[in-house]
């Protein structure tokens, strides 16, 4: 065994990476509805379909999350609501608590809303039949006069972190709708997994 | 960049170490490694010549500077390049590679 490990120690992998992009595409339906009214993704998760007026929005390669849902907001740009299941959030730490504050500090700079971000609540809830943490936070640009408040449920899929994130963008005078923290909050509720992650498959089977 | 650091559990499994490449200056990667909390080298390679060793193809954006766009490579213990993808890097395609690799190097 000892023999086997020194062979690949040498074995090295390099990234060159100097720029990125995701593409966020709509795609043929990867999903269908169970007798009992849930959704089916992709015969791997289970969960509550929201309301109608919810988009799908999915990304395909190399995204920044991997399938959601989109709704435009009454009001003045940018007011929509957005809310997605991501199983590569930002951020590298295993810690709950610790993954929130890293996948933050880079949401919601990919939001473009770097300025006055504060985290106004963080709680411990059961997800995905074991312990989450939810945070919310708020972050408000005052040159654009734009804001936004997010919500983030993070859990465990194996030894992996995964995230429920819902994101509400609103004019600095705009006002919050919680019908769409309701939503999200029974998707995330609602979820279950259907069979074992691509990383529990690696690593338990031969 | 972020992916590969949290798949450096995995990659440690598969004795496979990980390093990026960059035509960035040491400072400004320094930085940029800490703020992404990056534990794995990141190599300085201002005149962009290992990216050109390896075939990465020039950016079409930015003419006359060594910018290059996006490659894995992955080489393995002989220095032999086993598998080379431009592009985003696919990580659940590099884990099934590296652990392909892993077995073979336990055969006979």
């Amino acid at each position: 065994m000892k023999k086997r490990i020194a062979m690949f120690l040498c074995v090295a992998l390099a990234a060159m990476i100097l720029s990125a992009c995701a593409t966020t595409e709509t795609t043929q339906k990867p999903y269908k509805l169970s007798q009992q009214g849930k959704v089916i993704w992709n015969d791997e998760f289970e969960f509550s379909p929201p309301p109608p007026g919810w988009k799908l929005i999915q990304v395909e390669v190399g995204g920044e999350f991997g399938f959601g849902f989109l709704r435009a907001d009454p009001g003045q740009f940018p007011s929509q609501s957005m809310f997605v299941y991501d199983e590569e959030p930002f951020g590298c730490s295993t810690v709950l608590g610790e993954r929130g504050e890293e996948f933050f500090k880079r949401y919601l700079w990919t939001t473009a809303m770097v300025a006055d971000m504060k985290i106004l609540e963080e709680k411990k809830v059961n997800l995905l039949g074991g312990e989450g943490v939810a945070m919310v936070a708020e972050a408000k640009d005052p040159v654009k006069k734009e804001k936004v408040k997010s919500k983030v449920v993070f859990g465990k899929r194996g030894d992996r972190v995964v995230a429920f994130y819902l994101t509400q963008w609103r004019p600095t005078d705009g006002t919050y709708d919680p019908s769409a923290f309701e939503v999200f909050d029974n998707f995330w509720g609602s979820f279950r997994y259907l069979k074992k992650s691509f990383y529990q498959t690696l690593v338990e089977d031969p | 960049m972020e992916g590969h650091q949290r798949n450096l559990p995995l990659y440690d499994r598969f004795n496979a170490r990980v390093v990026g490449v960059s035509v960035d200056d040491v400072i400004t990667l320094k930085y940029w490694a800490k703020s992404l909390d990056l534990t794995f080298p990141i190599l300085s390679n201002v005149t962009g010549f290992l990216g050109a060793s390896f075939g990465v193809a020039p950016s079409p954006e930015i003419k006359g500077f060594p910018v290059f766009s996006r490659k894995t490579v992955i080489i393995d213990k002989k220095g032999i390049i086993r598998y080379a993808k431009d592009g985003s890097p696919d990580f659940k395609d590099i884990l099934l590679f590296l652990k392909k690799m892993h077995k073979e190097g336990g055969k006979p």
